[in-house]
């Protein structure tokens, strides 16, 4: 069919157990949510061709386990990846907490050549909570996303499907930018400044 | 005046004339019948000839043995029906015309009589049974005629049958040659209608033993002329057909057998015609070219694709057009096909399916994964309508496929029988009825619930699990049992109290309640999503304790608030471990049997005894698992290994979900049970769940080495077999497997005991010292550098090394000798040591306390 070279875009999901990285691929990819999806145990992956630009592309999207002590055996697929989602749940403080040890984790593992360029993606999930239970605001996500170089943010909910098409574009572009700047340039990757989704309401910091 | 019958009988008893049907009561069609007289049945004036019968044939309708059925097979030979008759015109000297032949084996009935069904008939059967079964018995024997049927329909209640040879179209023959399960045949109309299974109880059937003793007197040997196993009533039966008819074995499908096969049976089920993609797509869609035979269908559908989609090695993927269309027209049909399996259909609901075409890799994997599917459901078909030899092993093509076969009738209780679940009432007869002390030996138990599993109805396993999970001592009198229970309850609302005490008082250190609060969350949330399919965990009947609690919305049920007040205890009882993802898995299935906290709670602190190591923050336990996993994938099946490396995917990291919670999110709840029971008995070994993840490894062998490409690849399709894999005949291929590594094992150890002693060039495997240290991939090579220690650590590996590098055109032979020790270098390494020994491997405490990433301490 195309004779242009396939494009592989390999995408890792991280974050605290049960703050929903599992159904958010799974709404991106299936349109689907269900709240009895069970803990993820190893590791899966969903993938889904897109469009970015005109270009098809092959995201593939990387599940992992929660609980920080099954990392370690599942690292190997770190490698090769083009772009790392940070999730966390924005009803749950801790899990906010650990996204920095997430993502420096992230960077050990996976040694990217170029790990201040490396594009990551933070979602706030569970927007659809309520705002009594939430205790993870807006304005201070978007100061640590600030903090480490201008990280895109968004506020998500799996459950209702809020943002999540949004979000993945920018995953799925951030991570086409990563892919061909290691193919043609690796010391100069492109970032893409954002501000999609009704969320970024800009930051005070 | 036509008359099927030939000449020699014409003179015997004159020329029989259609018009007047009594002249005779049967057709005469047997070449070797000169005089006889006849006897007839006693009762009834009309009969049918009975030319070969054997005894205890049975009908197995439920897995209960006490529910099976003896019978006999039966060769019978009725008298034509004189319209057929009459109208075929074959003349007396058209001997071999098919109109003779076809007119002959319509006539000639095999046929399964119940022996209760039989009354004074029993008797004659017994005689032909008995005579001299070279050829049928000189002496004309009638009895009555058992209906002919040429469908078959359990809704009737009847079991008995009696089928046409003219209207069967194969036979599926399972001989006994595990070693493990009667021999059974399967009768396919050419209607497409199945029979059900008969099984041979060979060792009560006296003609079979006595034609073994005859066999064994002739020629020293018991095989069966059809090669291979020990000779068996199946074969008997073959051989009184092949005097009639014409019985092809399947060049496909080993076991099964054609039955007057015509020239298109032959070409796309027997000797084996090119697969086309035409030949493909008529699988897939679930339609064959020649409708009549419906039957082939289901016999050849799965095979015929894998066989299809392999000898193609894909080359028709590479007209791309034509796979677009392909799938794109067979995805709806598919997708509403309740024959294809819920994988596949599942896999066609979802909407990168109709994707799949324009991408080159994602159609290749997921037409493998769509064979698979197809064969399995056809194995499934298989095993329903034999369902209880679907134990029998179906490795023929694999490698490891070569068993020996055991003695079946060494052992005083017949495998079959070991093969029935332990109810209640068995149970409670290994027990003394006074002191309620066990009467038999511990293993004998084991070795009972290993084969069989407890029934799941009775509750035999409400007790019995007390027993394996080590609650309870195997010696232990009954009113030590209920002393020991006693104290374990108040010991368990002890425990409890203690953590309850902690959250209201918010006692502990900072890092402890923070601790804890995160455990009690993490424990929460995974409750909430751990088996909520089982009916005892769906409910959301009562309204949340907590209102902070995430579910607070959603509501519980009490046997969720059970689950979590265990897990919490647990937490607390092994503070040095503390609770981990996964652990909730394993408790469900022993709260759901045990339906007692208190109790089950014990029950899961027997299980975790050995589960520990699954869960240490280093993942030593892991670790070391997945490698011996790598050991026993590289003595056992070297060419599959070799091609994981070329993957690699040597880590073994796509069966860590299987091993981390005991193959809990592959296999249906009630399997699980099953498995679990099954596993606990440690009966041949602790480490036996290695040997079911290498059963399910092996089954789908072919298509990981023909058609998965990557890592990634590998890990989907291991994922995606999650609720395909039959559980009985996993168990039976992970104990063969056992048992030839054990032999492997002997083989290696006794060419080593040669004078020079091999060097033994091995390490303890040595958990990481720290976590990051020797974490696959802290260098950014992950697969090479664990590879490469695994290297050092077994000199074994050389032998593979320089076959990958002599390029691939060593044998499978030269692997496995290889592995068996043909170098003298050969040595078991101690991780498959570890395989043989009972001993369940537990943690010592202070290993828990360093490496558990819990609080205690």
């Amino acid at each position: 069919m195309s004779s242009r070279k396939k494009i592989l875009l390999k995408v890792i999901i991280l974050g605290d157990s049960g703050v929903g990285k599992t159904s958010l691929m799974n709404q991106y990819v299936n349109k689907k949510f269900s709240a009895s999806y069970k803990a993820t145990i190893g590791a899966d992956f969903l993938t889904k061709e897109v469009l970015v630009d005109d270009r098809l592309v092959t995201m593939q999207l990387w599940d992992t386990a929660g609980q920080e002590r099954f990392q370690s055996l599942g690292v190997a697929f770190y490698r090769g990846a083009d772009c790392c989602v940070l999730v966390y749940d924005v009803n749950n403080a801790k899990s906010f907490d650990t996204l920095d040890s997430w993502r420096d984790e992230f960077l050990i593992q996976a040694s990217p050549m170029d790990p201040e360029s490396f594009p990551f993606v933070v979602l706030g999930n569970k927007v659809d909570v309520g705002e009594d239970k939430r205790v993870i605001s807006s304005k201070r996500a978007q100061a640590f996303c600030q903090a480490k170089g201008g990280i895109p943010y968004f506020e998500t909910s799996a459950k209702e499907a809020v943002n999540v098409e949004q979000a993945f574009e920018v995953i799925a572009r951030n991570a086409l930018a990563q892919e061909e700047s290691q193919d043609f340039n690796p010391d100069f990757p492109e970032t893409i400044p954002i501000n999609i989704g009704e969320s970024n309401q800009g930051c005070s910091c | 005046m036509a008359s099927p019958l030939p000449p020699d009988e014409d003179a015997t008893r004159g020329p029989p004339s259609p018009a007047s049907p009594t002249a005779s009561f049967y057709d005469m069609s047997d070449d070797e019948e000169g005089d006889y007289s006849t006897i007839r049945h006693s009762k009834s004036g009309k009969g049918v000839k009975l030319l070969y019968a054997k005894s205890k044939v049975y009908v197995h309708p439920t897995p209960s043995a006490k529910d099976n059925i003896a019978g006999y097979i039966a060769l019978m030979q009725q008298k034509p029906a004189a319209n057929s008759v009459s109208s075929a015109p074959t003349s007396p000297s058209a001997g071999s015309s098919s109109g003779r032949r076809s007119a002959e084996t319509s006539n000639l009935l095999l046929a399964w009589v119940p022996e209760g069904s039989l009354g004074d008939a029993k008797s004659i059967y017994t005689k032909v049974e008995l005579s001299d079964s070279a050829s049928p018995p000189k002496t004309t024997y009638l009895v009555p005629p058992p209906p002919i049927t040429t469908t078959h329909s359990s809704s009737l209640g009847t079991y008995a049958f009696a089928v046409p040879l003219s209207d069967i179209f194969s036979i599926l023959v399972r001989p006994p040659s595990t070693g493990w399960w009667f021999g059974s045949i399967v009768i396919n109309t050419r209607a497409g209608d199945s029979f059900p299974a008969l099984f041979f109880h060979d060792s009560e059937c006296q003609s079979t033993i006595d034609q073994r003793k005859k066999l064994q007197r002739e020629s020293f040997s018991i095989s069966s002329s059809e090669g291979g196993g020990m000779f068996w009533g199946g074969d008997e039966v073959l051989r009184w057909m092949k005097r009639y008819v014409t019985v092809e074995r399947s060049s496909q499908e080993p076991s099964v057998y054609m039955v007057d096969p015509n020239d298109a049976d032959k070409l796309s089920f027997g000797s084996g015609g090119k697969p086309t993609p035409d030949h493909v797509r008529n699988a897939l869609e679930g339609k064959h070219k020649n409708e009549p035979a419906q039957q082939k269908k289901k016999e050849t559908g799965g095979d015929a694709v894998v066989k299809a989609l392999t000898q193609a090695r894909w080359t028709f993927l590479e007209k791309m057009s034509q796979v677009t269309t392909f799938t794109r027209r067979t995805a709806q049909a598919v997708a509403e096909n309740k024959n294809i399996p819920p994988q596949v259909r599942r896999l066609m609901a979802n909407p990168q399916v109709q994707t799949v075409s324009d991408e080159f890799d994602s159609a290749r994997l997921y037409l493998a994964r769509w064979a698979m599917g197809i064969a399995e459901q056809s194995e499934r078909e298989r095993s329903q309508r034999i369902w209880s030899a679907k134990d029998v092993l179906e490795m023929e093509d694999s490698e490891v496929g070569q068993f020996e076969i055991l003695d079946i009738d060494a052992q005083g209780l017949s495998l079959a029988d070991k093969r029935q679940p332990v109810t209640l009432k068995e149970w409670n007869g290994f027990f003394n009825g006074n002191t309620g002390r066990l009467e038999k030996t511990p293993d004998e138990v084991k070795e009972r619930i290993f084969h069989g599993g407890l029934s799941a109805d009775d509750g035999a396993r409400k007790e019995a699990w007390l027993f394996l999970l080590g609650v309870y001592d195997w010696n232990s009198t009954k009113e030590e049992r209920h002393a020991k229970m006693n104290s374990l309850r108040d010991e368990y609302i002890r425990l409890k109290g203690a953590w309850w005490e902690r959250m209201v008082d918010e006692q502990g250190t900072l890092e402890e309640r923070e601790w804890w609060k995160e455990q009690k969350m993490r424990i929460e949330k995974d409750v909430h999503r751990t088996d909520r399919h089982i009916p005892l965990f769906a409910g959301e009947d009562i309204p949340h304790p907590d209102p902070d609690s995430p579910f607070a919305e959603a509501g519980t049920n009490v046997h969720l608030e059970q689950m979590k007040d265990m897990l919490l205890t647990y937490n607390e009882y092994n503070r040095d471990l503390g609770y981990v993802q996964g652990m909730s898995d394993l408790l469900a299935p022993i709260y759901a049997v045990e339906q007692d906290d208190a109790v089950a709670f014990w029950g899961f602190v027997g299980f975790m005894e050995r589960m520990e190591r699954n869960f240490l923050r280093d993942q030593s336990g892991m670790r070391l698992q997945l490698l011996t996993l790598d050991h026993l994938c590289q003595l056992l099946d070297p060419k599959l290994y070799e091609h994981l490396e070329r993957l690699d995917s040597t880590n073994f990291f796509f069966f860590f979900r299987m091993l981390l919670v005991w193959f809990k999110r592959e296999f249906p709840f009630e399997d699980i049970l099953r498995l679990y029971e099954g596993l606990w008995t440690d009966y041949l070994s602790s480490n036996f769940h290695l040997f079911i993840a290498m059963a399910i490894l092996e089954k789908h062998r072919n298509i990981i080495i023909d058609h998965l490409k990557g890592f990634d690849e590998v890990l989907k399709y291991v994922n995606e077999l999650s609720g395909t894999i039959d559980l009985p005949s996993t168990i039976v291929r992970a104990e063969s497997l056992y048992r030839r590594f054990q032999k492997t094992v002997e083989a290696i150890d006794r060419k080593s005991n040669f004078p020079a002693a091999p060097i033994v060039r091995q390490r303890l495997p040595q958990p990481p010292t720290s976590p990051t240290g020797t974490r696959p991939g802290a260098d950014g090579r992950p697969r090479q550098a664990s590879s490469g220690s695994v290297d050092r650590r077994r000199p074994s590996s050389s032998a593979s090394a320089s076959a990958s590098t002599s390029g691939r055109e060593r044998t499978v032979g030269d692997h496995v000798a290889a592995g068996i020790g043909a170098e003298k270098e050969r040595v078991i390494s101690p991780e498959l040591r570890a395989l043989l020994s009972r001993d369940i491997p537990k943690l010592e405490k202070k290993e828990v306390r360093e490496r558990g990433g819990g609080v205690g301490s």
